[in-house]
């Protein structure tokens, strides 16, 4: 049988389950019923964003099939398997939809993850545009064997893809007993075919997020996927029909498929890539999504790779760790002269892993000594603050935190596999040596696990990091005399710029002035470029000619103007990425502030999530802004409206890691004493709007005493 | 969202020629538009080909009172007989073009006017013809190898070397046919012979010639004229340029060049880009030197350099008619002698070079290979020195022009089909891949589109509008000649143009990174399509006549053309005609020629369709494509 009329034959079994499901359910709980997608600003995202259809009920769903249907077009042309295809993927989610309908979370309780929450499309932007995900695989069906499924997992987790997987293999990888869930970026997504919804859920999002594709431009959405989703499929034989037709989908949305399947299969060069080797899938996958992963050689015995970024091993896992918190531990970046480093130097002071006790709570320190022409110390932080990542890419190894509060757990396995404290050295020189290779010309590791070593290391850190943040803290807008842009993002929100001054950081919070200044030198041509500041036009606003000049060049024109401290004049755009957003709440005349992490309601009655889709994909949205945590207790956050004092609820988490220096702020600004415990938050108010007014004046919050914002 | 309209269209380029013959008409020019009306209607027996003057006891014209010539023979015979000259006369005159091209070839030196740039193909070609290369300096193997081509004109046994390139299957049904192409020159002097009076009169004798005769030139002539042209000049490459009238440039020394064989303006092109030249252009007031093309000496400099194509067959007017041409430089073939009168009315040089295309009221300057060099040099001067002679009140350039990627020889299509190979499971540098689309549907088929303008035709209108209607049902367009400028005129080959196809065939567009209609040169390179065929056969697994794919030729007017429509029948492709030939006085030869159980269809497997109604006829290649892939079974 042909291609097409497998692809056909697949959408109509799809379709006809859709159809069912969804007329049983609306038997069932009647048109009426409300049909809603947990934790999403964008209904049932497949069918808003390719159809423009906005489902809220089960009526409504079950008047979306129609057009559903008509996708599934039959004149034997590319064009109708490529909208067959995705309308298979939306009648997929349908199918799930359906789920939703009956239970708010129907896969508790099961090894499945089901539906993607906006939170999580959003955290995948940073990493995206790093390319710590160079890209996603999605695995279908059971491998050849459980050990084949763990070593092609492991294989695409050491590369840094993004692993979802549909149907047999979750109960492979399972007898396997590795860990699968969205931190580890290996998801279990779903048992049946029909799961595939979800994913294309999260595709499309991510388009809206950070691309802006208008809801309804079925073409806008494949063209962004094409272009900057670097997805792909790998199918494990035997592949049914209904699977084609969802691969039909992934290709026009540019993901090739890979398969082993040769019986009625047809090599499409590019798209539908037949490889019976199916160990050699990896490389055959990349190539095909001309996907090109930079792989630094490390002499180290573990797995390496941004899948084990968010690993966690528990106490029982552990064979030994290190606590700040309980004796002296540090990292630290310093500045040397290149006479006193001997590059690659790994240099042991104490006894080695092998030596200390197992369970025992260790002392370490870890500092690394850089020196290069080009070099210069304001980089001492900015690469520092990389250990984290460098650490936490190793498989079986754990890190929190920072200077001289970290956390660092070896694993057992990871101990079993041979790893020692010289490896952690080695893959702090390789990492540093590689990523920042046009500033570093020598490097050498010092690691110390000697007690009294520590405490003098420890020591010696502390004075920098205090003579550190003495310097970040005489340093103001004012106080230099260039900003930066970053469009870093560019690659998936192709008209938002950042504008990152030392007091407001990039809306990701991931790159602070000096972030943005040392890759402006480590790549002059790059993403961050220097913005003067020479023509100022409106202090209050933070408005410059230059600052807008900057914004219509890298934003080829999709920008006019943006303002530094305003919310309600020409706010600073955002990407998608965003840590936090603000939006304002008139009655109180304040703002509220949510993160990504929450995934409660605010007292705007809206979600991260749906305040979030206010903006992004690089629009100006007057009363709405995407912003990084630490810009919150700046004395430029919202400095045009009268600053932190327009802030009347943050999240309980958010505002306890910021209380210090939001207290430290308002006192200076405006004399008041913790402030903080004036800002509600969720255990005050959650979408009670009297309530939260009631509190404001109960604690005479400084808002009240300010003028109307608009 | 396929909005063509976006690109160029008729309707803006007929605009640009109204404005240009007003331009004629302040100076008194004469136009072909004129002359096709003065000409029309037509000669009908002369149209039905039913008119014999061979001998002098005629001319004897076949009426139903008058069955028969004065000899005897009936219309079936008479019209059989012109066909069979009508394909002599294109054989010819394309098989002498690769004679030339040959000659030229036995001129190439190190350091001289010519050289062998491509080494590597040459060795391939002396491979194939079983002639060792080791050791052998390159110029040495060049000149063995020029012998060796010329004598493929008149050897007296064996048949034409490059038919082993054909798959076996074609190899068979030529051999089993008989029409096996020998010596070049004999397969012409035979049509000669077979028609002269006396001889041939069976119809399908005369036919089956006429394939013969045909397949020595896309086997023999033309494909030598490619090939060692490529040799000489190197293997076409994807590279940008732009095309339509808007190419000449009002500030610039214009130089048009015009015909078909390459030597001539590849030694024009080298000595424009010479700093001496550019500088006394300079002197004189210009800001440079632009040449541009017209006809299929563009397409072989487009293809090699880069050379913007100011137009096809029926722009050769126009070009003048800018009076912004300081000279119209042609070598052979299509050349209106309109021209001689019509540059007379403007400042423009027109210079002939070649003996065999002579031409009233132009300057003749004798170009040859050995003395090639010093004649460019003259000719671009000369058009230098008449920029001042230039009319600016007649200065008008019509501000059309598109962007266009060009260059895609057979080794060319399998570099970028290259692209798209995954190392661990393809072969590169075959033509899988675009079986493999074709085979899974992606793409529905190919039609390899060609020929002239005819003014019996709405210019271009049949090449555009067939195209886009091919484009939109994912069906891959390769063009030569006249179809390819028409193409790029109207932004086809613009890479952005996919945008406009149809799903499948856009999506391979932006995989391979091509643009949908893929220029492959020149009349003459219609041997290249002819390689294409073959080595799709030879990847697939299946026959030349099998293979979703055909050829077309809505515009057509040349004895060339017909000399190619029969080989691309004879190789195998049924082949698409929106002009009627000279043979509908005869219903044996339509039949013997388009019979779907034609002659035709007996020995080689394809046949021709003739349909002047445009829609008809793209239907028709349409259903054509999907019965063959319905045989198939995909």
């Amino acid at each position: 049988m042909g291609l097409f009329d497998r692809v056909f034959r697949g959408s109509d079994e799809m379709f006809a389950k859709a159809e069912a499901d969804v007329n049983a359910v609306v038997a069932e709980l009647g048109e009426n019923a409300p049909m809603k997608m947990p934790d999403t600003a964008y209904y049932l995202a497949c069918l808003y964003s390719y159809l423009g259809i906005k489902v809220t009920t089960l009526g409504e769903l079950k008047a979306a099939l129609p057009a559903v249907k008509a996708m599934m077009t039959r004149e034997y042309k590319t064009k109708d398997i490529f909208t067959s295809g995705v309308g298979t993927a939306i009648a997929a989610e349908l199918i799930e939809a359906c789920k939703y309908a009956r239970c708010e979370n129907p896969y508790e309780g099961t090894k499945y993850h089901g539906h993607f929450s906006d939170a999580e499309v959003r955290t995948l932007g940073v990493p995206l545009v790093t390319r710590d995900i160079p890209g996603f695989v999605v695995m279908i069906g059971p491998a050849p064997s459980k050990e084949e499924a763990l070593e092609m997992v492991k294989g695409y987790q050491t590369r840094g893809i993004f692993v979802f997987l549909i149907g047999g293999i979750i109960d492979q990888l399972e007898e396997c007993g590795i860990t699968m869930n969205f931190d580890v970026r290996v998801v279990p997504v779903g048992n049946d075919i029909w799961a595939v919804g979800h994913i294309i859920s999260l595709v499309v999002r991510a388009a809206r997020i950070f691309g802006n594709v208008e809801f309804g431009d079925y073409d806008g959405f494949n063209t962004y996927t094409f272009d900057r989703i670097f997805a792909f499929v790998n199918a494990y034989a035997p592949v049914p029909d209904i699977t084609v037709a969802c691969g039909a989908g992934a290709i026009q949305m540019g993901f090739p498929v890979i398969t082993n399947d040769t019986n009625d299969m047809w090599r499409v060069p590019k798209s539908l890539i037949i490889n019976e080797n199916t160990k050699d899938w990896i490389e055959t996958s990349l190539e095909a999504r001309d996907i090109k992963i930079k792989i630094t050689e490390m002499d180290q015995p573990l797995n390496y790779g941004n899948a084990f970024d968010g690993e966690i091993i528990r106490k029982g896992d552990m064979r030994l760790e290190a606590d700040g918190s309980r004796v002296d531990c540090c990292e630290f970046c310093c500045t040397k002269e290149a006479s006193e480093i001997e590059d690659h130097a790994i240099i042991l002071d104490g006894p080695d892993f092998d030596e200390l006790p197992e369970g025992g709570k260790i002392c370490l320190t870890i500092t690394a000594e850089v020196s290069g022409k080009a070099w210069h110390t304001d980089f001492e932080p900015v690469v520092e603050r990389k250990f984290h990542h460098m650490i936490n890419c190793l498989e079986g190894v754990m890190h929190t935190g920072q200077r001289d509060m970290i956390r660092i757990r070896v694993s057992k396995a990871a101990f079993d596999a041979g790893f020692r404290a010289k490896h952690l050295g080695e893959v702090l020189y390789c990492q540093i040596k590689s990523e920042y290779e046009a500033v570093v010309d020598k490097c050498q590791i010092r690691i110390c696990t000697r007690p009294e070593g520590c405490a003098e290391a420890r020591a010696e850190a502390n004075k920098s990091f205090e003579a550190r943040d003495a310097r970040l803290k005489s340093m103001t807008d004012e106080s230099v005399n260039e900003f930066y842009t970053c469009i870093l993002c560019q690659a998936f929100s192709p008209s938002h710029v950042c504008i990152v001054t030392p007091e407001r950081l990039g809306l990701c919070g991931a790159v602070s002035w000096f972030d943005a200044k040392a890759t402006h030198e480590l790549d002059p041509n790059g993403p961050c470029q220097i913005v003067t500041k020479t023509r100022c036009t409106d202090e209050r606003l933070g408005a410059y000619d230059d600052v807008n000049e900057a914004v219509q060049k890298y934003s080829h024109g999709a920008l006019e103007k943006v303002t530094l401290y305003s919310i309600m004049e020409d706010p600073m755009t955002s990407c998608g990425c965003f840590e936090c957003i603000c939006g304002i709440e008139p009655m109180t005349n304040g703002v509220v502030i949510t993160n990504r992490e929450h995934a409660g309601m605010t007292p705007l009655g809206m979600t991260f999530s749906e305040m979030a889709s206010m903006t992004g994909g690089g629009v100006q949205t007057p009363g709405f802004m995407g912003h990084g945590k630490q810009f919150i207790a700046s004395k430029k956050f919202l400095a045009a409206e009268g600053g932190m004092a327009r802030i009347v609820w943050l999240p309980k988490a958010l505002k306890d890691q910021l209380s210090a220096r939001i207290n430290e702020t308002a006192k200076e600004l405006y004399g008041i004493d913790d402030y903080a415990s004036m800002i509600a938050d969720e255990t005050v108010v959650t979408d009670d709007l009297e309530g939260l007014m009631e509190f404001l004046q109960k604690v005479n919050h400084p808002v009240l005493g300010l003028e109307p914002l608009m | 969202m396929n909005n063509w309209d976006e690109l160029i269209t008729i309707e803006q380029m007929e605009e640009a020629t109204r404005t240009l013959l007003e331009n004629g008409e302040k100076v008194g020019a004469d136009s072909w538009q004129q002359r096709a009306k003065n000409q029309t209607p037509h000669c009908g027996f002369g149209e039905s080909g039913t008119c014999c003057r061979i001998c002098t006891m005629g001319p004897c014209r076949i009426t139903p009172k008058a069955p028969r010539g004065i000899c005897g023979c009936d219309v079936h015979g008479i019209v059989a007989r012109n066909y069979l000259r009508f394909t002599a006369g294109g054989s010819a005159t394309h098989s002498d073009h690769g004679r030339e091209i040959c000659h030229t070839l036995h001129e190439t030196r190190e350091g001289g006017n010519y050289q062998v740039k491509d080494p590597e193909k040459l060795k391939r070609i002396a491979k194939e013809w079983g002639v060792e290369t080791e050791g052998k300096d390159i110029y040495d193997l060049a000149h063995e190898m020029a012998e060796l081509a010329l004598l493929e004109y008149g050897k007296p046994f064996g048949t034409q070397k490059f038919i082993k390139r054909a798959p076996e299957h074609t190899q068979e049904l030529w051999a089993k046919a008989d029409i096996e192409p020998r010596a070049i020159d004999r397969e012409v002097s035979q049509s000669l012979h077979m028609t002269h009076m006396g001889c041939s009169s069976l119809p399908e004798a005369l036919i089956r010639h006429s394939l013969r005769s045909g397949l020595s030139d896309g086997w023999g002539g033309s494909m030598m004229g490619t090939e060692f042209s490529d040799v000489m000049f190197g293997t076409p490459k994807p590279m940008d340029t732009e095309a339509n009238i808007g190419v000449m440039d009002k500030d610039m020394v214009n130089i048009i060049v015009h015909g078909h064989d390459p030597s001539l303006s590849e030694m024009i092109v080298f000595y424009a880009n010479d700093p001496e030249m550019i500088a006394l252009a300079k002197e004189q007031g210009a800001k440079g030197i632009n040449i541009a093309g017209v006809c299929c000496t563009a397409n072989e400099v487009t293809m090699r350099h880069g050379i913007p194509m100011a137009g096809n067959f029926l722009s050769q007017e126009n070009v003048v008619l800018t009076g912004a041409c300081e000279a119209i430089v042609v070598d052979v073939q299509c050349i209106f002698p309109a021209l001689g009168p019509l540059s007379k009315c403007f400042h423009t040089k027109f210079i002939t070079t070649s003996p065999i295309a002579q031409i009233p009221e132009a300057e003749f300057i004798r170009f040859n290979a050995e003395t090639a060099g010093e004649n460019a040099k003259a000719i671009v001067k000369m058009a230098i020195m008449n920029f001042k002679n230039r009319k600016p009140e007649l200065v008008n350039i019509p501000q059309l022009k598109t962007k266009a990627r060009v260059g895609y020889s057979v080794e060319a299509i399998k570099k970028e089909l290259d692209g798209v190979c995954n190392s661990h499971v393809d072969e590169f540098g075959s033509l899988k891949p675009l079986v493999d689309v074709v085979k899974s549907g992606v793409l529905r088929g190919a039609v390899a589109m060609v020929g002239c303008n005819n003014p019996k035709v709405r210019p271009d209108t049949a090449h555009i509008e067939l195209m886009k209607k091919l484009l939109a049902n994912d069906i891959i367009v390769v063009v030569t000649g006249c179809s390819a400028q028409a193409a790029a005129k109207a932004g086809l080959m613009d890479p952005d143009a996919a945008k406009y196809c149809g799903e499948g065939l856009k999506r391979v567009c932006k995989l391979v990174g091509i643009p949908p209609v893929l220029h492959m040169g020149s009349c003459v390179d219609i041997s290249r399509m002819m390689i294409l065929a073959s080595d799709v056969a030879k990847d697939w697994g299946i026959n030349i006549s099998q293979i979703p794919l055909c050829g077309c030729a809505p515009e057509w007017m040349s004895e060339k053309a017909v000399s190619i429509g029969n080989y691309v029948v004879a190789t195998g492709i049924d082949t698409y005609l929106g002009v009627d030939p000279y043979t509908k006085g005869s219903s044996e030869v339509t039949e013997l020629l388009q019979g779907e159980n034609g002659l035709c269809q007996q020995l080689v497997e394809a046949h021709f369709i003739v349909d002047t109604d445009l829609e008809s006829l793209g239907d028709k290649m349409i259903a054509g494509i999907e019965a063959k892939r319905a045989a198939l079974g995909i």
